[in-house]
């Protein structure tokens, strides 16, 4: 199976939250209960030198090939499915230290009520059954995409949130 | 090509690893002196504290696992001498030859001599033995009263650990604070009470000076004059690189100094991981910085330079995460330069950051209880060491206002960093 990661289309994106209900559906997530949702949704307004912009973005994990919390993680919970390349994890082991969030800079691992790491998993069991993720495909306008690692680019690079944040990863220890 | 590791923690794991990926057939002889996979000091409080199993100490597998996935011998043998010009290591079996060698033989706990003190009564926590011990010695339900000597990052798991088995547990360190490389006075004081109110006793600027034994049981006189009942003692108060078998052969500070490339000043010699210090992105610099990621890699960067793959580590800022007694401390850079201070929140409420700029960048952070911004506040100190001055992207800018940090104070911080 080919390497995958999930992109997002900055033009396309309407933060209409669709990708968030359908991850939480997915994955059994109770924001009643406390529980925090794997993706999170938002618009922003920014003036920067007398330039008003709008950003609409939705942010998961990015599951970064070389990624960051892998390394960091102490004892060795989160992985690289080799199938997927997505950034999977077992959290048996989890000690709740934290570090793994240290180590990203997007801010995506959060903690559960059992104190052990939580975060979006690229729902890598639909990929290997030939789905997709959820987010991507509740998604209505087609900003999020299930894109091949080394295959054409589906979205153009600068509208696409992996291409845009590879300079900030790259600083990333 | 022969390819030398000396010391089988995760600096040497990572450098196996990346030898195997860039060399498929070359030779590679591990030596160690515990037998064992490689574990991470930093879990033994959590093994000490039974949150942790024994198998989870070794977060890679098994040794016999490793030998056979990347194809490397392992000689249970202590490592006598590197010779760095014979590019030899020795041991008690005779001398080997190599084309390449890794040291990466880690660093100690700090153990010094205290006057009265058995052995019986004097921990460390270092070694998947040290916590070994310790979680044994607790579990006799003997333990009434413990003094940890070092309130660092160590230092305070300890402290909890004992502490939540009831334990009396009295926290004594020679600064004037907690995490003194690393939190800010006021910082420092506002978890001081929150630990003192979990009923751990705090005493700073003083240390352990002998221990008597009494009627009622022994006592650890300290040197401001202060006594504290203490049925065992804790050495929590630092490490130091184990450098040793290269003293002579190499240029050592208080680490093996390397390079971008791991490279030491001998040719054909790396170090990796605790033994070595590299590359502090804050000073520019070298330095040691002990810590889990930073020895991966390390490690890894050894590997592959040693195969014959170009690659460098940019290095590292000093950086702690410590999640304990229910709160989160986060300290990132250098505590000691002052700057502009930028503030938010409250040290009581939730969330409070603190960041200390100076000549556009960001030089310390700490932040409470918010463990979530702390990769974004991360990188964004990395960049500006790093001279990219670009403002926070609007991807993690929404992050941080997701986790309540408003789009003001941000703007404020871009205002300081770029004028």
């Amino acid at each position: 199976m080919k390497g995958y990661t999930i992109d997002l289309d900055l033009e396309k994106c309407i933060s209409c939250g669709a990708c968030m209900v359908a991850c939480m559906d997915q994955k059994d997530i109770h924001p009643e209960n406390g529980q925090k949702p794997f993706r999170t949704v938002f618009d922003l307004e920014t003036n920067r030198d007398g330039i008003t912009a709008y950003s609409h973005l939705s942010l998961a994990c990015m599951h970064c090939v070389d990624a960051p919390c892998i390394t960091a993680c102490p004892s060795a919970c989160i992985r690289k499915d080799e199938e997927t390349n997505f950034t999977i994890f077992d959290t048996a082991n989890c000690i709740g230290c934290h570090s793994c969030a240290m180590a990203c800079p997007f801010g995506i691992p959060s903690f559960g009520e059992d104190g052990k790491m939580e975060k979006c998993d690229g729902c890598y069991v639909r990929v290997h059954h030939g789905m997709k993720p959820a987010c991507v495909k509740a998604c209505p306008v087609e900003a999020l995409r299930l894109v091949e690692l080394e295959g054409d680019k589906t979205i153009l690079p600068e509208r696409s949130l992996q291409e845009s944040s590879k300079n900030i990863l790259d600083q990333q220890v | 090509m022969r390819y030398g590791i000396v010391g089988f923690g995760t600096a040497g794991y990572h450098g196996v690893k990346e030898i195997r990926k860039y060399d498929p057939t070359g030779t590679i002889h591990v030596y160690g002196d515990t037998g064992m996979a490689p574990y991470n000091p930093m879990l033994t409080t959590y093994y000490a504290a039974g949150k942790l199993s024994y198998e989870g100490m070794f977060p890679f597998g098994t040794l016999e696992e490793m030998e056979k996935k990347y194809g490397f011998s392992y000689e249970k043998r202590p490592v006598k001498r590197v010779c760095a010009k014979e590019r030899s290591i020795e041991t008690d079996q005779g001398s080997a030859v190599y084309d390449k060698i890794l040291i990466a033989t880690g660093a100690r706990a700090v153990d010094p001599a205290i006057q009265g003190l058995s052995a019986e009564d004097r921990f460390l926590m270092r070694t998947i033995f040290d916590g070994e011990r310790l979680r044994k010695r607790v579990e006799t339900g003997q333990v009434k009263y413990a003094v940890v000597i070092g309130a660092s990052m160590v230092g305070i798991k300890v402290a909890e650990l004992l502490n939540q088995q009831g334990i009396g547990t009295c926290l004594v360190d020679l600064a004037d604070q907690i995490f003194p490389l690393s939190a800010y006075p006021d910082v420092a004081r506002e978890i001081e009470g929150r630990v003192e109110r979990q009923r751990v006793t705090l005493h700073f600027s003083t240390t352990i000076d002998h221990m008597e034994r009494r009627d009622e049981g022994q006592t650890a006189v300290l040197t401001n004059g202060e006594e504290v009942p203490a049925d065992i003692v804790v050495l929590c108060i630092g490490t130091r690189a184990n450098v040793e078998l290269m003293a002579d052969a190499v240029e050592v500070k208080r680490g093996i100094v390397v390079n971008r490339r791991m490279e030491t000043s001998a040719p054909g010699i790396y170090a990796a991981g605790d033994c070595c210090e590299g590359n502090d992105l804050e000073s520019g610099q070298t330095q040691l910085i002990g810590l889990w990621a930073n020895a991966n890699h390390q490690g890894m960067t050894a590997g592959a330079n040693m195969a014959g793959h170009f690659q460098e580590f940019q290095g590292n800022i000093l950086h702690n995460i410590t999640h304990f007694m229910n709160m989160d401390f986060i300290g990132f850079g250098d505590n000691r330069i002052s700057g502009e201070i930028l503030e938010h929140g409250d040290l009581q409420n939730g969330l409070y950051i603190r960041l200390v700029c100076q000549g556009g960048r960001i030089v310390g952070a700490n932040i409470l209880d918010h463990y979530r911004i702390s990769g974004i506040i991360k990188n964004y100190m990395l960049r500006l060491f790093a001279g990219d001055r670009q403002e926070v992207p609007d991807y993690q800018r929404g992050m941080l206002v997701k986790a309540g940090i408003p789009e003001t104070f941000m703007d404020k911080i871009a205002r300081e960093i770029n004028g």
